[in-house]
């Protein structure tokens, strides 16, 4: 046994390095011989035009495309549906409707006719004929428009040489539009944004204290001033929504606390003004955001307990998509220097709430 | 006679100096809870107008609301959906702005709990060209007096018009991959090594164009031994590319849908729920596709990929790979002992 693998190993060793360039070799045999797996292709300058793009009327659809592959074509096959990738499962727009479908125009390749037609499903078909003009383009009438306005559709194309669109597919490729109306009319509960700001406000922005300022108090050197205002929000609306700090550093006349452009700790003695979106404890000031919606959250800069910042224009809190009610608790410090000027310092913030696109 | 002439003077004379003198303190005793309609999106071809109604309602069941209402343009803060507001009076008008075409009452006066339906005209010109075009419709409630921090409530309504014809369309792809929150609320990243399950896929796109864009498509994650995950939305939200901007989309690998009830009505929110994924690595390919009507349909594909390794993942297998290069070692040990017998190794340590 110990003989035959000593035989074995010294047989294997001698021929390591012709193994590598073997591999090596048939590797690139492999890459330069194995051919693509389908010869079809992308039909170009794809196109589709609405004459009315308002959701559920019945209007004209022209659909145009450049013919790629210089082959006999017959059959030419659009199918309407949500999702454009030609092997996922074709799901018909709602409220589309082509089964009325007439071919009232087409340019380029012509002698079409529609063989079959469904409610998402066309067919044109001729005798059989060899591409000579490549781009082209189709008029339908009488096609009912989708009647979501929320999501886009899209039109699957492809060509074949027989005469039924039956067999293999020689071009293909996929149309999006959408349709849109001028003015929205409301069938359904419109987005909204809810809004709200005051000393002390309600969860759902039914009430506030009517007190529109903070008072902060003296300034001291040796202590941080502390305040604090409440904001409410929410939306239906897929988008969410951001609110913005916008308004300047308090000041009294041309003397100003600077405010705190880095995240930074409550430091006494310097002059500095700062907010923040949570509870902190130095000093101890501020609420955690209130509600149960988790979308809707304080920014990273304005979420870190006892850190402070200040920048006007500064998103503080934002949902990324639809928040139920949530309250939001700012803190406000100010921390002064010797070499403040006295005065009667002040600012004044607006907290904008917008919808997001 | 005199004397009650001087009288009622001096009464008239303290009742002015009275309403003069003490601030008023209009700010407290008005309202700064509003409703508004966050977003408005219209198709209107040149030469033609179109009426509109924004309702804005007071929430606050007490006080009036009075707003002063003023038109600025906006563009984008970040990668996201946020808007940047041109505040500044002087603030350049830009080449997407609708200011011009825009006509709206300046202020409005709503009594508490009611709301009130404003009358918005958007009138393009007849020779206007095809593209889109964007302004913000800014709600603010009045200033405070009184105190040193003075707070102040505005709400905003982002106007979207396109106006048909063609327009020019490029969107380049500029990243795609796995997206990975950020630990404590930080913003989330691309990833190409995760220890962290990804719960969503995501794509930055740079608009070249002069419209704004919402692609719509697909992408197909696949495990190294295990099956396909569909995400069939890239963008649910239909969120839009503003011009110039770099924006990053992104979309859920399992999708969550509920019903919720917002403020006495139903609505429907989507959130991203934890996905199924096995340790290892996910090649994934996108399929985009934009395009106005009547403009051609453009299409971005891409792929990439990602590897999921959790740290119990990277644990285990690193025992495993000890364990096996243990045996693997008293494997080859036995082998050559028997080889070359057990003298073989103390003449080498004697070389």
């Amino acid at each position: 046994m110990d003989h035959k693998l000593r035989r074995f190993h010294i047989h294997v060793a001698t021929w390591h390095h012709v193994w590598s360039e073997a591999a090596l070799c048939l590797f690139l045999v492999l890459f330069i011989l194995v051919s693509p797996a389908s010869a079809a292709m992308r039909f170009q300058e794809r196109s589709l035009y609405v004459k009315d793009n308002e959701p559920g009327v019945i209007t004209s659809y022209t659909v145009s495309f450049r013919y790629m592959s210089p082959q006999m074509i017959s059959s030419v096959d659009l199918l309407f549906c949500n999702d454009p990738i030609p092997y996922h499962e074709c799901v018909t727009p709602a409220g589309f409707d082509a089964s009325n479908a007439q071919l009232t125009n087409q340019l380029g390749e012509t002698g079409f006719s529609i063989l079959n037609k469904s409610t998402n499903h066309i067919v044109l078909s001729r005798p059989p004929t060899a591409i000579t003009s490549a781009t082209s383009s189709y008029t339908f009438d009488n096609i009912k428009n989708p009647t979501d306005q929320s999501q886009a559709f899209s039109v699957r194309l492809r060509s074949h040489s027989t005469t039924n669109a039956s067999g293999p597919q020689v071009d293909f490729g996929s149309i999006r539009a959408q349709v849109q109306s001028g003015v929205v009319i409301q069938t359904q509960v419109p987005p909204m944004l809810i809004f709200c700001v005051a000393e002390r406000v309600e969860d759902n922005c039914a009430g506030t204290n009517e007190k529109y300022y903070s008072d902060l108090g003296e300034l001291d050197t040796r202590s941080t001033l502390n305040a604090q205002s409440q904001m409410a929000v929410g939306t239906n609306a897929s988008g969410g929504f951001a609110i913005t700090a916008n308004g300047s550093t308090m000041s009294a006349g041309t003397s100003v606390i600077e405010p705190i452009n880095q995240l930074s700790e409550s430091k006494v003695g310097s002059d500095q003004f700062g907010i923040n979106l949570v509870e902190n404890t130095v000093p101890a000031v501020g609420k955690n955001p209130e509600g149960d919606w988790t979308n809707a959250v304080a920014s990273p800069d304005y979420s870190i307990p006892d850190r402070y910042k200040y920048k006007a224009g500064d998103v503080v809190a934002f949902s990324p998509n639809v928040s139920l009610m949530k309250k939001f608790t700012v803190s406000y410090i100010v921390n002064s220097s010797q070499s403040l000027r006295p005065g009667v310092y002040s600012t004044t913030l607006t907290y904008i709430a917008s919808g997001r696109f | 006679m005199n004397r009650l002439k001087s009288f009622t003077l001096a009464a008239f004379v303290v009742f002015v100096s009275t309403g003069f003198l003490i601030p008023p303190q209009t700010a407290s005793a008005a309202s700064a809870a509003l409703s508004i309609v966050p977003k408005k999106n219209y198709v209107i071809e040149p030469g033609k107008s179109l009426n509109d109604k924004l309702v804005i309602r007071n929430i606050d069941s007490t006080q009036p609301l009075q707003l002063t209402m003023r038109v600025v343009d906006f563009t984008y803060t970040d990668d996201g959906g946020t808007p940047k507001l041109m505040l500044a009076e002087d603030a350049p008008q830009t080449t997407w702005s609708m200011k011009p075409f825009l006509t709206l009452p300046e202020t409005v006066d709503i009594p508490a709990n009611g709301s009130k339906s404003i009358d918005m005209n958007v009138n393009i010109p007849k020779r206007q060209g095809a593209g889109s075009y964007y302004s913000a419709i800014v709600y603010s409630s009045g200033a405070p007096e009184g105190g040193n921090v003075g707070l102040s409530a505005s709400g905003v309504t982002l106007v979207f018009a396109s106006i048909p014809g063609n327009v020019k369309e490029d969107l380049k792809l500029e990243k795609f991959g796995a997206y990975v929150d950020g630990k404590n609320g930080a913003k989330p990243s691309y990833k190409y090594f995760t220890t962290e399950k990804p719960k969503q896929m995501a794509y930055t796109l740079k608009n070249n164009g002069n419209v704004t864009e919402a692609p719509s498509g697909s992408i197909v994650i696949k495990h190294m031994f295990g099956p396909e995950i569909r995400v069939d939305d890239v963008n649910p939200n239909q969120s839009l590319a503003l011009i110039g901007q770099t924006r990053t989309y992104a979309a859920c690998i399992k999708l969550k849908e509920q019903q919720v009830s917002f403020n006495n009505s139903t609505t429907e929110a989507k959130t991203c729920d934890e996905p199924t994924l096995w340790p290892g690595y996910y090649g994934a390919s996108l399929n985009l596709f934009y395009g106005q009507n009547g403009n051609k349909t453009q299409e971005i594909i891409s792929s990439g990929g990602f590897w999921y390794l959790p740290w119990w993942f990277v644990i285990t297998f690193v025992i495993v790979l000890l364990i096996a290069s243990f045996f693997i070692w008293r494997v080859v040990r036995n082998v050559r002992a028997r080889l070359y017998g057990p003298k073989t190794q103390k003449i080498r340590r004697r070389r």
